[in-house]
């Protein structure tokens, strides 16, 4: 079943050379915008404060390129590989951080986002150079929702994850009296707890959306899926998590601390566990697919 | 033409110095007219602060001299039992603009990048100006120190951060809250601190303040300045504690006024929601184990020192990019007075060429019609204008060296003849 390369000439970029340009310079691309955050964050670099901003709305625009073109060698229609889904990750969790830097003016945490998004992006590229196929492709609205719904929602696990980071980083700075790099230059501690939890609600969302479309596809498709599949299990502990700490934090007022524990704790899980599924069982469901190899 | 500064500052002499040998405005006004009435100085301005006294002065005479201006100064002050001449300073020329231009920048400051001084010099500007003090060149001067704060304060980070208790604790709360006017402070002590506390978080759009006091008059007082009308009878403030986000506290006092067992109750009543608590007091107003609760913050004077010495660190990081504009701006202010150097032979050199031109136009007045003459006035103009350009360009040329001037004016003035100009000054 591996779409692992046997043979560089059935590579899908070295057979492709625009879809191989392209996945190389929107690595490079990441990679400069991160460098150009970190410079203004750990530096205060002027001309990367210049320039950050040009260059994030520049590596977007080309990830949307390589998206439309990559998806283009199955008809448009969404796949479901590893390499796919890192660089859809790489892309939601950039141009959210670019639409909270847009209508926000805040600009203080797009190192920690942006450097998480070229990690993925990173990853997927790399990937993508070892594949022979793009992976099993889907069409049909459910389970296209299903896979983007799922895509935004690690997105918004990563966020909530990140901001928990700097949260505690920042909380703990203060309590210290260690009134340095990060208490000169990240947003105050307010601010970090909403957008922590603007991305728990996001996550709660889109995993909801997850949830229903897979069972809406599944009920759909009479398809017979492992109940107790890590990946399944796991999103619905995250659900679930996620919607206590929704509710309990008006209600009983849980410390937004431990909270912000317990999110990097399902950040560094879940990501452990993608990768970990990577490479022992990178299926979908265990489902086969009439127009798939056998997943 | 020299410009000499003279002066006692908080690097030159200890305060009791400085407080003997300060002007008022009215006594500044009356010394520099003075300067100027008894011939001595063509220009002349003071700057006197809390922290210094420095006398600016073109002078009229050679012996006007530093030594001669630090007498007139000290005598002027009655202040001969007191004050040496080695409490002051002495500048020169260059030395002079560099130093002015670093007080308005706010870098001779006794804290680096305080923002009250140039207020300050353009104060000490205006007097001079008033009592016509204030000729060319100090005017240059005073407006290029101007430009120089302006652009320190733009393009670099001099003057930001907190560098005062009372600003630190503001800052501190607005690194843990977004917007303070959604907040809710309790200040506890309507004394000194307590007020300047109260300013500074009420300049940070914090509106919702209650005071509380020992003495209720105090705090009815100082909200009614503050416009916020809300007060605390100070026996029973502690049952609203859980109300308010940030609490400060400036007594005095030798007992805790806020203890442990109170705060826990208050965070219990509040949902854990996180409270700020500055303690502004010496010695200490609040119980320091209030600082382990759970989204606590409780800082005291120590605390908040650390943020004003990693904001004076911050400052010092940026004195190069200063001293880079400083010396952009000594550059273009040492050429400007260059040029009033050679000002005087351009305008001799000028003159010579229309009174020729004038000589020989009056030859031809009656000679021809008087449409003729506007005509050949014209075609002269531009003649003399051509012949003109070159000597003036030369001599307005930016020079890299002053030595350079007195030969380019002797060449220009012996070339066409020209008498010796009079030194005005």
């Amino acid at each position: 079943m591996s779409t692992f390369l046997t043979d560089p000439m059935n590579n899908i970029l070295l057979n492709n050379t625009p879809l191989l340009l392209l996945n190389q310079l929107v690595s490079i691309l990441y990679i400069a915008t991160t460098y150009l955050y970190g410079a203004h964050f750990f530096s205060d670099h002027q001309g990367a404060k210049r320039f950050k901003q040009p260059f994030l709305i520049g590596t977007v625009l080309t990830h949307v390129l390589y998206l439309g073109l990559l998806t283009s060698i199955e008809g448009y229609r969404i796949s479901y590989s590893t390499m796919n889904l890192m660089t859809m990750v790489g892309f939601t969790l950039t141009t959210t951080y670019l639409f909270t830097e847009l209508t926000t003016k805040s600009d203080k945490t797009g190192f920690f986002i942006i450097s998480f998004a070229a990690g993925a992006q990173l990853i997927s590229s790399i990937l993508t150079t070892q594949i022979q196929s793009v992976g099993t492709t889907f069409s049909g609205i459910g389970i296209g929702v299903h896979l983007l719904a799922a895509v935004f929602g690690f997105s918004a696990i990563a966020i909530a994850g990140i901001y928990s980071i700097l949260y505690l980083l920042l909380f703990r700075q203060i309590q210290q009296n260690r009134f340095e790099l990060f208490f000169q230059r990240l947003p105050n501690l307010e601010v970090l707890e909403k957008l922590t939890m603007h991305a728990v609600s996001l996550g709660f969302l889109f995993l909801t959306i997850t949830i229903v479309a897979g069972i809406v596809e599944q009920s759909a498709s009479g398809e017979a899926i492992t109940l107790f599949e890590p990946k399944l299990v796991t999103l619905v502990v995250i659900w679930l998590l996620y919607g206590t700490g929704i509710i309990v934090k008006p209600v009983i007022g849980w410390d937004i601390k431990h909270m912000a524990y317990l999110f990097i704790f399902l950040f560094l899980f879940v990501t452990l566990l993608i990768v970990l599924m990577t490479f022992f069982s990178p299926t979908f469901h265990g489902l086969t697919f009439k127009n798939g190899s056998g997943v | 033409m020299n410009i000499i500064s003279v002066g006692v500052n908080h690097k030159t002499a200890p305060i009791e110095i400085r407080e003997r040998i300060s002007l008022s405005e009215v006594q500044n006004k009356e010394f520099i007219t003075g300067l100027i009435g008894s011939g001595l100085a063509h220009e002349a301005m003071v700057i006197s602060t809390c922290n210094r006294t420095e006398l600016y002065v073109v002078p009229a005479m050679h012996e006007v001299t530093c030594e001669y201006l630090k007498d007139y100064l000290i005598s002027f002050k009655d202040a001969r039992k007191e004050v040496r001449p080695e409490h002051f300073f002495a500048r020169f020329y260059c030395g002079t603009a560099r130093h002015i231009f670093e007080v308005a920048s706010a870098i001779d400051s006794l804290v680096l990048g305080e923002g009250q001084i140039l207020g300050q010099v353009k104060n000490a500007y205006r007097i001079a100006a008033e009592t016509q003090s204030a000729g060319i060149l100090l005017t240059r001067l005073c407006h290029t120190a101007f430009s120089v704060a302006k652009k320190v304060k733009t393009k670099t980070k001099i003057m930001e951060g907190a560098v005062s208790v009372s600003y630190a604790a503001v800052e501190l709360a607005q690194k843990i809250f977004s917007n303070l006017s959604l907040k809710k402070v309790l200040l506890i002590g309507a004394g000194e601190t307590g007020e300047l506390a109260a300013k500074h978080i009420f300049q940070k759009n914090a509106r919702n303040i209650v005071i509380t006091n020992r003495t209720l008059s105090k705090s009815e007082a100082l909200a009614k300045e503050l416009g916020t009308n809300q007060v605390l009878p100070f026996e029973s403030f502690r049952n609203h504690l859980h109300e308010f986000d940030i609490i400060i506290t400036a007594v005095s006092t030798k007992e805790y006024i806020l203890t442990e067992r109170e705060m826990h109750q208050s965070m219990l009543k509040r949902k854990l929601k996180p409270v700020i608590i500055l303690d502004l007091g010496l010695p200490r107003n609040v119980d320091p184990d209030i600082g382990k609760l759970q989204n606590m913050f409780l800082k005291d004077i120590d605390a908040l020192k650390h943020i004003i010495d990693k904001n004076l660190e911050k400052r010092s990081k940026e004195l190069p990019k200063v001293h880079a504009i400083i010396e952009e701006e000594l550059v273009a202010f040492g050429q400007w007075t260059n040029t009033l150097k050679v000002r005087p032979t351009i305008v001799d050199l000028q003159s010579k060429f229309i009174e020729i031109k004038e000589k020989e136009l009056e030859r031809y007045r009656y000679k021809v019609s008087e449409e003729e003459l506007l005509r050949m006035e014209h075609l002269t103009d531009r003649i003399l204008k051509k012949i003109l350009h070159h000597p003036i360009k030369m001599l307005k040329a930016p020079m890299d060296t002053t030595d350079s001037i007195p030969s380019r004016v002797n060449l220009v003035r012996n070339v066409f003849d020209l008498e010796e100009p009079n030194q005005s000054y």
